[in-house]
């Protein structure tokens, strides 16, 4: 299913690009029609009743093939879940088919230019008006915004910290500005989005109003491990040392204990992450393993980029646009979908019982 | 993969703990020692079958029984009994407990004091020991007892097994790490209740996000040692077993820091439990060539041997015959 250039053409541009997001919608159309894009949903959201291990083991597979869904992963890992869930009959009717069908691509709006890991500072305002909200504000660091068709947004519908309400927010509605700006994660996921007077229907408001961060939450639970670091990890070890290999430089002991060390830790990180899978299956309560798994992929991923630092340099000069791409978007990997120091509160605090400061 | 214990499992765990629970104790004497071997405790679980879970039940049994085993502050030895006898001895009873021999034969190893049995790793080919006595106790801060194999003349009444070195390592670094995972967790536990009593500058240790940060790193190493070294021994596969260690042992500075580091003045004394733990995992650091020497065995299965590279067993500095 993937072009016979995809490695040399796409995957260098990264999963983010207009390229790949654009190639997401064919790509993704086809899981759809072989039945491998929701296999774990249920039968009535287009699924077939699978568990979360196929979801997993998908999951695996395309992330180490660079990501051929594109954005979709988001889809499939935490907006139909949340959709499922908190959804009305409507939204599910109008959404979840479309998601199944590999068809429509969604950006996440959470993150403010004063708003990150403390969203719940967040500034954006959605003021009722009748049937609808008036949408005002700013979202930042929104990967695929320029492409998508939907926003799951989060707005200020309330005086208190946590009145947070989540919208649905069709991307052409009038008053979006999208602006995109460079970084060193690749083109394609650092864009700014202005919401001037967005009229937005109250019918698209996921939830009950100012009800956004039980749904945030529950989808977040779904993300921290939604994406198996680890796996593509592994695939980019195994890329780092065939080039080593090639320039006649994998015969130091010490390079490859250290890759060996490496390929230990993701494995860890994988286990873990399995556990978390296993629970999920079994449908048990989510609890602080998820945020442990997340850590554990992290500390992995950060040996990895420091592998690649130092013994494959000239990957990010030129020397392998694949392992340029795989240094490069994990630049931001211990900050997205909760930081790291984020994790690890929560862990201290919930998964260990110690007291808050 | 099913994370969740069965009945039958659970039921061995919780049995083995109850015996545990009752030797939680050890000697105010023993408190002024770096380790302490319980030898009524050893005797227990010996006549109880839980040193030979791995071989009436399964390796993973074995495992469960190690690894609970391996939190008490005592030392007793269920691993190798465990997890290596019932692979190089399948139809053959070893007397059990069993000391692991790795490296040169002048060199101390843990457990060898009350071990009635060691398992020799020659390289290519294995050993086995009768322990009747003639062990010499050396002095050590790790936390099991350590000795030297004191008569020369021991060595030849050794059983070579042809053949059998690789199985040895195997099985002997699925059981380290399956103790390493026990002991840590143990240490990680006790410091997490210690920094919920211990008041500094006016309120619990355990409040500051500079602690509750680097405890929930060690939780997350002691977890990840824990599934790996689980894996390896219900898997029965030699590269699971190489990871589990590899992981494992590469984590032992960065536990033992911290874990002190909470602790304070009080985690260098010896009246202090911390030290049981913290360093048997010191003394697991270095076992059978330590995490590097697992990790230049995954690096040969996954990415072909180095040109220039010795096969590990030629890499160890046994000599290669009985009573050589």
């Amino acid at each position: 299913m993937l072009p016979a250039d995809w490695y040399t053409r796409y995957v260098p541009e990264s999963y983010a690009s207009d390229l790949q997001v654009g190639f997401s919608r064919e790509f993704c159309a086809g899981l759809a029609r072989k039945g491998l894009l929701v296999p774990h949903w249920p039968r009535e959201f287009g699924g077939q009743e699978g568990d979360d291990w196929e979801h997993f083991i998908l999951g695996e597979e395309m992330k180490a093939a660079g990501e051929p869904r594109g954005p979709q992963y988001m889809n499939i890992n935490w907006i139909g879940p949340a959709l499922m869930r908190y959804g009305s009959n409507a939204q599910r009717a109008l959404h979840l088919p479309a998601i199944a069908a590999g068809e429509t691509i969604w950006c996440q709006g959470f993150s403010e230019p004063s708003a990150g890991t403390d969203l719940a500072s967040l500034r954006t305002k959605a003021v009722r008006a009748g049937d609808h909200y008036i949408l005002n504000g700013s979202k930042i660091w929104t990967s695929y915004a320029r492409t998508a068709d939907w926003c799951f947004l989060l707005a200020r519908t309330g005086a208190r910290r946590k009145d947070i309400s989540v919208l649905l927010v069709p991307m052409d509605s009038p008053g979006i500005e999208v602006k995109s700006f460079p970084g060193l994660v690749k083109d394609g996921h650092l864009n700014e989005v202005f919401f001037t007077d967005v009229k937005v229907p109250v019918e698209n408001r996921l939830g009950d109003e100012d009800a956004g961060w039980e749904v945030i939450t529950y989808a977040l639970s779904f993300e921290r491990v939604g994406v198996p670091r680890y796996h593509a990890g592994r695939k980019a070890l195994d890329l780092a040392v065939d080039q080593l290999k090639a320039e006649g430089r994998f015969a130091d002991p010490i390079v490859r204990a250290r890759a060996g060390q490496i390929a230990a830790k993701f494995e860890a990180a994988r286990m873990l992450t399995y556990l978390v899978v296993d629970q999920r299956v079994k449908r048990q309560p989510a609890t602080a393993d998820g945020n442990v798994s997340r850590v554990a992929a992290l500390e992995a991923v950060v040996e990895m980029m420091d592998f690649l630092a130092e013994y494959v340099p000239d990957c990010l000069a030129g020397g392998s646009p694949l392992l340029e791409d795989y240094y490069r978007i994990n630049t931001p990997a211990g900050v997205v979908a909760g930081t790291y120091e984020l994790q690890l509160d929560l862990i201290a605090q919930r998964g260990l019982g110690l007291p808050r400061s | 993969m099913d994370f969740d214990f069965d009945n039958d499992q659970q039921a061995l765990v919780d049995a083995v703990y109850r015996i545990l629970d009752r030797h939680r104790e050890i000697p105010q004497t023993a408190r002024l020692r770096f380790h302490h071997h319980d030898a009524e405790l050893q005797q227990l679980l010996r006549s109880g079958g839980f040193l030979d879970a791995g071989r009436q039940i399964d390796a993973l049994a074995g495992a469960l029984v190690a690894y609970e085993v391996a939190k008490a502050v005592p030392v007793v030895e269920a691993a190798v009994s465990n997890l290596v006898i019932p692979h190089l001895f399948p139809d053959e009873m070893i007397e059990a407990p069993v000391a692991l021999i790795w490296g040169g034969r002048e060199k101390p190893y843990r457990n060898l004091p009350f071990c009635r049995t060691a398992l020799v790793d020659l390289g290519a080919d294995a050993g086995l020991l009768a322990l009747d006595g003639a062990i010499a106790e050396v002095d050590t801060i790790y936390g099991y007892p350590f000795g030297c194999v004191a008569d020369p003349a021991y060595w030849k009444s050794m059983r070579v097994l042809p053949g059998k070195g690789p199985l040895l390592r195997h099985w002997g670094r699925t059981s380290l790490a399956i103790e390493w995972a026990g002991a840590a967790r143990a240490a990680v536990d006790f410091i997490i209740e210690y920094v919920k009593q211990r008041e500094i500058f006016g309120r619990p240790e355990g409040t500051f996000q500079a602690v509750q940060h680097r405890l929930a790193q060690c939780h997350q190493i002691a977890e990840g040692a824990r599934w790996l070294a689980f894996r390896a021994a219900w898997s029965g596969s030699e590269e699971d077993a190489d990871l589990a260690a590899c992981y494992a042992q590469q984590q032992t500075s960065r536990v033992m820091f911290d874990l002190h580091q909470f602790n304070g003045a009080m985690g260098v004394t010896t009246e202090n439990s911390l030290h049981f733990w913290t360093y048997r995992l010191r003394a697991l650091q270095s076992e059978l060539g330590g995490s590097t020497s697992a990790a230049l065995a995954l690096c040969d299965r996954y990415w072909g041997a180095a040109p220039s590279s010795k096969p590990e067993s030629e890499a160890l500095p046994l000599p290669a015959q009985a009573g050589a």
